[in-house]
């Protein structure tokens, strides 16, 4: 899932391809929220929040050879200032100046925007406004929390326990008709029973964070086909970014789409409100973390609330292949089963082993042994991290040569042609074959060759051709 | 996976704000090319501290203050703060709270301790090197988080530590061996002591703990622009700098301070075994009590360049001129 950049510094974000796509005249718009911009801001990489914090405060534009000037003559710096450069340019942040005279400024409207992020002040409004200090029944922290904890992990769990016979709380309708439209479960049997798909099953084991995005980027193409105003839906999700968890903010000044979002958002667990009709609205901690790294759902235990460890990590892993996981979430468990055999279940407390059998059954589901590998090391216990390297080795290296046995076997399905009457029409063929690319294995003793079945008509066609000049041989076997 | 925020530790910056009354009353005259108030000053400091928190979630920062006799630690990220005055809600939808709960407690503290100064005739000497020690004390705790009792709670990331120094006074040669010895914990503890020198000469040892850190020493030509020196030089992290070129000191005055009148040297004589500097030759280390041979020092007496005026002392004592 993750959009490699090529620069050393890490990932790009996730969002960012998205916001490439949009016209320059919906960014613009974007660009008039001073949150907004602070958000997209913090979504880029250090080197591109450098260049827009040096050109923030010039009045005049700067030529980009004398900008460039100050990159250090090294060829990985060089790279990397030129990939940052374009990547601000197709925000649109930069505007792109034809030809060798180029120079390097910041968009009128974000700068001026960014710069009344930075110093504060104005009538925008942009950072949500908060609701009358009137209402005593405030609400507090850890109550927001256990809500979002609880909405979000019913998604999650209904996926994890879809098809296993279980019937776990049905998320609400938006909530599942996003799930089937992002891929991540599909409709089986034809029936409105939904079924997780592969790419669901690779989802359950990414991190709460990314989980998060690629769930809000499918609604945000979903936002697109449903017609609503794309800039208000990515300017709402900016503001809750902003936001203050643990504060009310009134919904009277949010305009149609936002407030439509507001009944979406509340189902995926990310705003609270007392009821529908409420007229204040709660950010969760899903909400104000979109564009930090701090851990979007404070504790991943039951929301019981006393344990708080299980958010850092519950896993013990040994040399032996067992495992014991300090859980008693139904969901952390459902997702070990994936690719464990559970062995014995006590109150805080879950053993199990990773077998060539639970594994080969989730590298069957389409989940990689990279990724159970890197699901096993971010939730490691904290007793684990001492180790190096964290995980065992034996049982990493193990977990891939399961992967490579599943693909010791490559079927290929085509057809094997052989009979050929002389050693100059295999040869034609053959050549023929191989300029379409499809030829998979071929033995010239012989005189055979097995080509792919896309290429199979081509190559009758080819065959007939011949055999019309001359009376040459070809026969086909699957 | 995809989040670019998590894959370096977040950055702390240790801001040093030298708030020498008589400095910056000097530094507003309007006899200077360009004068530079306090006021202007603080408040483009918020606006560069708001860029790097702007920057990261989790980008922190500590700002102490350096007065005449004491210094003092006004704000941190750690701190819980009191909301002390609740605006309206509308002017509090225009700015990002972060940045005003830090803006309006700085601004707060920095009034309450100027407004605390002594009016006396003479002005204490500004404690700077006692800011910069308490610095690297709060650094140290943060890069270092004590083990907690319970093992199982993950300790967060470490941050990238920095120092900022804002300088407006002049060397003070008597804060020499303690500052040489706050850029050694520093250099332990890779921390980079950045300096800018907003007004008056150049500042030899600010010099060399900006050198000696691997930091950068500016002192910007056209102070009006303070706001782009800031966001162009001091903003940046270390991890940037290896990309972007940073103005480079041409040249450093490494000179010391001898131990015993603490003046400032050109040619010192050093204590074979402790390494102490002096400005004459003594016959005793006051350091570390070693007695020198007697040929020796009529050697190096016959052979000094030009004999000081205070060469003759040869107290054990401290006696500070100035």
């Amino acid at each position: 899932m993750a959009v490699l950049d090529p620069t050393p510094s890490g990932a790009q974000h996730i969002l960012l391809p998205f916001l490439y796509s949009q016209s320059q005249t919906s960014l613009t718009r974007l660009y008039t929220r001073p949150s907004a911009c602070l958000a997209i801001y913090r979504l880029l990489s250090p080197l591109e929040r450098q260049i827009i914090m040096s050109l923030l405060w010039l009045e005049s534009s700067v030529p980009a050879s004398v900008f460039a000037s100050w990159v250090h003559p090294n060829k990985v710096a060089k790279q990397q200032y030129d990939t940052a450069i374009s990547s601000l340019t197709r925000l649109h942040i930069i505007p792109s100046t034809p030809g060798t005279l180029a120079k390097l400024l910041l968009h009128p409207t974000f700068k001026a925007s960014f710069r009344t992020a930075l110093t504060g002040g104005g009538t925008h409004q942009s950072f949500g406004v908060p609701a009358d200090k009137g209402e005593k029944r405030s609400v507090n922290v850890e109550f927001l929390d256990s809500y979002a904890v609880e909405r979000w992990e019913t998604i999650l769990h209904y996926m994890v326990s879809s098809g296993t016979g279980q019937s776990p709380v049905r998320p609400s309708q938006g909530v599942l008709y996003l799930l089937q439209r992002s891929g991540l479960m599909s409709a089986f049997g034809g029936g409105s029973v939904l079924r997780i798909t592969s790419a669901g099953f690779q989802f359950l084991l990414h991190p709460p964070h990314s989980q998060l995005w690629d769930l809000l980027l499918q609604y945000l193409h979903m936002a697109e086909e449903r017609r609503m105003d794309l800039v208000g839906v990515l300017s709402f999700l900016f503001m809750l970014s902003t936001m203050e968890l643990g504060q009310d903010y009134s919904t009277e000044n949010l305009d149609q789409t936002q407030n439509a979002m507001l009944e979406d958002l509340r189902d995926y667990g990310l705003v609270w409100q007392r009821k529908t009709s409420s007229r204040r609205f709660h950010p969760t901690r899903l909400a104000t973390t979109l564009t930090s790294s701090l851990p979007p759902l404070p504790s991943s235990t039951t929301t019981s609330g006393t344990d708080h460890v299980a958010s850092q990590g519950f896993i013990i892993l040994e040399t032996n292949y067992r495992m014991y996981a300090y859980t008693n979430n139904p969901l952390q468990i459902a997702v070990l089963n994936l690719f464990t055999t559970l062995k014995s279940r006590f109150p805080n407390l879950i053993v199990g082993a990773l077998t060539r059998d639970s594994v080969r059954k989730a590298l069957s589901n389409g989940i990689t042994a990279e990724q159970i590998v890197s699901y096993l090391t971010t939730h490691a216990h904290p007793q684990m991290r001492k180790n190096v390297p964290l995980l065992p080795v034996t049982v990493q290296d193990q977990i891939r040569l399961w992967e490579r046995e599943k693909n010791r076997v490559q079927a290929d399905e085509g057809f094997l042609y052989t009979g050929f009457a002389s050693q100059i029409d295999y040869e034609y063929v053959l050549n023929y074959a191989r300029q379409l690319d499809v030829v998979v294995w071929e033995n010239a003793e012989s005189r055979c060759f097995f080509g792919r079945a896309d290429g199979h008509e081509s190559i009758k066609g080819y065959v007939t051709r011949l055999r019309a000049d001359a009376n040459g041989g070809g026969g086909q076997g699957a | 996976m995809e989040t670019t925020v998590s894959d370096s530790p977040p950055e702390h910056l240790s801001l040093i704000i030298d708030l020498s009354p008589t400095q910056w009353h000097l530094s507003s005259l309007d006899t200077n090319p360009q004068p530079l108030s306090l006021r202007l000053f603080i408040s483009q400091v918020l606006v560069f501290l708001n860029a790097h928190l702007a920057s990261r979630h989790d980008n922190t920062i500590a700002v102490l203050v350096a007065l005449p006799g004491k210094n003092v630690m006004i704000y941190s990220s750690s701190d819980t703060i009191e909301e002390s005055d609740h605006q309206s809600p509308l002017d509090e939808s225009n700015t990002y709270q972060p940045f005003r709960a830090m803006n309006s407690a700085v601004v707060q503290r920095i009034d309450e301790e100027l407004g605390a100064q002594e009016h006396g005739e003479t002005e204490a000497p500004i404690g700077l090197v006692g800011a910069l020690t308490k610095a690297l004390c709060h650094i140290n705790r943060l890069t270092h988080p004590t083990a907690s009792a319970n093992p199982s709670i993950a300790v967060p990331t470490p941050p990238n530590p920095r120092i900022l120094i804002f300088s407006v006074s002049p060397d003070l040669s008597t804060a020499y061996i303690p500052l040489m010895n706050s850029i050694f914990s520093a250099q332990k503890l890779k921390v980079a002591i950045d300096v800018c020198k907003l007004y008056g000469e150049d500042t030899v040892f600010l010099q060399q703990a900006a050198h000696l850190t691997g930091g950068l020493y500016v002192n910007p030509e056209r102070r009006d622009a303070l706001l782009q020196y800031l966001a162009m030089c001091f903003l940046p992290s270390t991890a940037i700098r290896r990309v972007l070129g940073m103005p480079t000191q041409d040249h450093v005055d490494f000179r010391a301070a001898c131990f015993c009148h603490k003046n400032i040297i050109d040619i010192g004589y050093i204590c074979s075994v402790c390494l102490s500097i002096f400005c004459s030759p003594v016959p005793v280390c006051s350091t570390c009590r070693t007695k020198f041979p007697i040929k020796t020092l009529q050697r190096l007496m016959l052979n000094r360049p030009s004999p000081l005026s205070n060469g003759h002392q040869r107290t054990a004592s401290p006696a500070p001129q100035r």
